[in-house]
């Protein structure tokens, strides 16, 4: 018959709770800024061809100087969304990682 | 002397359930019981086909396993009752649990503020220490909540000052409420909204007929029942138990098995081994100690009493802590429905002045308060009955932690003795604690590896939302991970590096593209970045100025997150205590 030891207890999830320090997930923060970024570009480009005008989006094509193939055109705003989704991905997960890397080296 | 399998020394919940559990793996256990019936304290008596509950048990619990035994054990003689039972104070009804409305209402406008007022001084100015559940529940409630609905019936359950009580029986009470369980159900909703604590099952003829229906299974597979025994000595080696000897009128007997399983006192138990255990483990025994209390049934001439199953009895003008109305129960528990039971109990030391009352003295004082409560006359009463219910609650006091470990630490030589259920454990055990102490042990025997102390241990109890609160809607994995701090420095760094990156990428791109470098648009960033130029340079000035100003931004979301999650969790932990002050009660 075994009789478990019971003098040592395990730290209670409130405890795990108030104790813990938050890690991100890179990959799901890369994933999540990309996404906000793409969408930020597609719905700004689309927004601005949607209201027309004699000059439409003559600052938002500055983007063009970093996306190549960039427009101000519905097809410019799925090439810009696509950068977009690259870069912010790219910050995103580069953020989480250097993150963790600190809270590794702090806690 | 006959060599048994198992001998398990008392027939209560835990010993029943240990017992019905070999059965069920066909060993044959031998039950040793003292009384003349099986149940323990939980168990029904019966007086003229009155029958009585000693001290009112609810069926419920958060274990399917035990819900699904007790439903397998009585089917259809596991009645539904709707709860009904509230607090009787200065003449009034107040719901229980109680309602912020109907209690204001009750105490009245100035009594209502002053109650308020006290609240709001607590929590502003709580006391800085919590030793004693005085301090404990003043701090959460106020003073004027304490004294009203706390203090007096403690008091009368404990009969020590709620200042010699210990905070950590009152934390115990409330840490059921996981706080992360409340969180989820915060955030994503419960997933049974039916509160146990308006609903509970009992079974037809009293708590009695459980577990007269486990015995009838277990002896029907082949266990044995020795009743009217009491345990007269616990036989060892000092490495292991060798012999339980008990005696009856008739005769006196030992028992030699390979495993002992016990839910007698624990106090009791050690003061029983044969040799004696060290002096400091039986200095311990004695100081551990039991409340007892007495029952007195009135059976009254009347139709209806009060709606209630049972009242809580906080006036301090009576004695009476509890009453119960066993037809309210269930209508079973009453012969003739022109009349109604019902149960005064008196919350008592064994062989203190209440306990050595006679039996006269207390059907005179029952009825005395009874009538003084405005419950109907004296000479209703036709007929009663008494009983005296020794070792009902462990005792909480300041020294009973280090008695305990001590005995646990002594009784931790003896491999093949487990000790269960709530005497068994000097622990507040409900019945299904007690059954789950039982189940667990009786599978230590067969080689599984469980801690029964862990029982009641991490999930105490608190009934409101039951189900839903022990049921998070997501893992507590999860909600750590989520709901962990954010290091504010870490995150800084990083949003800061990110900005800065992104900034002195962009400069070195349009330079390395040519043209008309220094009429960029980027240039106009110089306006905010004193001293940016669109060149390697200014590159790294920008990366420093968009580190500094990320940075800040950063330390500044997760301080913010930090903060407003601190915030959320701290109302949400308060809401927990205050739960505990509507649910307070059922826990003694």
């Amino acid at each position: 018959m075994g009789k478990p030891d019971t003098k040592n207890t395990p730290l209670s999830p409130e405890d795990k709770l108030f104790s813990g320090v938050l890690l991100l997930n890179a990959k799901v923060v890369g994933l999540a800024m990309g996404l906000i970024l793409a969408l930020g570009i597609f719905v700004a480009t689309n927004w601005l061809i949607i209201k027309g005008g004699e000059r439409v989006g003559p600052h938002l094509i500055l983007l063009s100087q970093y996306f190549i193939g960039y427009k101000v055109t519905f097809l410019g705003s799925l090439i810009g969304a696509a950068y977009g989704f690259a870069l912010g991905t790219i910050c995103g997960a580069l953020m989480g990682w250097i993150y963790n890397k600190i809270v590794a080296f702090r806690h | 002397m006959k060599e048994q399998a198992v001998v398990i020394i008392g027939a209560g919940p835990a010993g029943l359930a240990a017992a019905y559990e070999f059965i069920c793996r066909e060993i044959s256990p031998v039950i040793i019981e003292r009384s003349g019936t099986v149940g323990g304290i939980s168990r029904t008596e019966s007086y003229k086909d009155f029958s009585f509950d000693i001290g009112g048990h609810r069926f419920f619990t958060k274990n399917e396993g035990i819900n699904q035994l007790w439903e397998e054990m009585l089917g259809p003689d596991f009645l539904k009752v709707n709860r009904l039972s509230r607090i009787y104070y200065q003449g009034k009804f107040f719901n229980y649990p109680l309602r912020p409305v109907n209690a204001l209402l009750n105490l009245g406008p100035v009594e209502s503020l002053l109650v308020l007022t006290s609240y709001c001084r607590a929590r502003l100015s709580p006391q800085p220490e919590e030793k004693s559940f005085e301090q404990w529940v003043i701090n959460r409630f106020g003073e004027r909540l304490y004294r009203t609905f706390f203090k007096t019936y403690t008091e009368k359950v404990w009969g020590i000052p709620c200042s010699e009580i210990r905070a950590d029986w009152a934390a115990q009470r409330i840490r059921g409420l996981s706080l992360l369980v409340a969180v989820s159900n915060a955030l994503f909703g419960g997933q049974q909204t039916k509160s146990l604590i308006e609903r509970f099952s009992y079974p037809k003829l009293g708590p009695g007929m459980m577990w007269q229906r486990f015995m009838d299974r277990i002896m029907a597979g082949g266990g044995e029942v020795i009743l009217h025994s009491e345990v007269s000595a616990i036989l060892h080696d000092h490495k292991k138990i060798t012999a339980v000897a008990y005696s009856n009128p008739e005769t006196t007997s030992e028992l030699s098995a390979e495993n002992y399983i016990s839910s007698m006192p624990i106090s009791r138990l050690v003061q029983l081994f044969n040799p004696q255990p060290p002096p400091d483990v039986l200095r311990s025994a004695g100081q551990l100690t039991y409340r007892g209390f007495i029952i007195v049934v009135l059976i009254i001439d009347r139709q209806s009493l009060f709606p209630d199953q049972w009242l809580y009895v906080h006036s301090p003008k009576v004695q009476v802590g509890r009453i119960q109305n066993f037809k309210n129960w269930s209508r079973f528990m009453v012969p003739d429905q022109s009349r109604t039971s019902i149960g005064m109990e008196y919350f008592c030391n064994e062989n203190d002045r209440t306990w050595k009352m006679t039996d006269d003295e207390l059907v005179e004082m029952a009825t005395r308060e009874m009538e003084a409560m405005e419950f109907g006359p004296a000479s209703q009463v036709i007929d009663s009955y008494v009983v005296r219910q020794p070792n009902a609650y462990p005792v909480y006091d300041s020294t009973y932690k280090q008695n305990l470990l001590n005995i646990r630490n002594y009784l931790d030589n003896f491999n093949n003795m487990q000790t269960i259920g709530r005497s068994g454990m000097h622990r507040y055990n409900n019945m299904d604690h007690s059954m789950q102490t039982g189940i667990l042990a009786a599978r230590n025997c067969c080689g599984e590896s469980h801690d029964l102390w862990a029982v009641n241990e991490e999930k105490s109890y608190l009934e409101e939302d039951r189900i839903t609160k022990e049921t998070p809607v997501v893992p507590e994995k999860v909600l750590i991970r989520a709901f962990a701090r954010m290091d504010k420095f870490a995150f800084a760094v990083a949003v800061g590096t990110i900005c800065g990156l992104v900034v002195l990428t962009a400069t070195l791109w349009i330079i390395s593209r040519g043209g008309d470098v220094l009429n960029s648009h980027l240039r106009l960033l110089g306006q905010y970045f004193i001293g940016y130029t669109v060149t390697v340079k200014g590159g790294f000035i920008a990366f420093g100025y968009s580190f500094f100003w990320g940075f800040l931004f950063g330390w500044l979301f997760a301080y913010l997150r930090n903060l407003f999650l601190a915030i959320y969790l701290y109302r949400i932990k308060r809401r927990i205590e205050l739960l505990s002050l509507k649910d307070f009660l059922d826990n003694f």
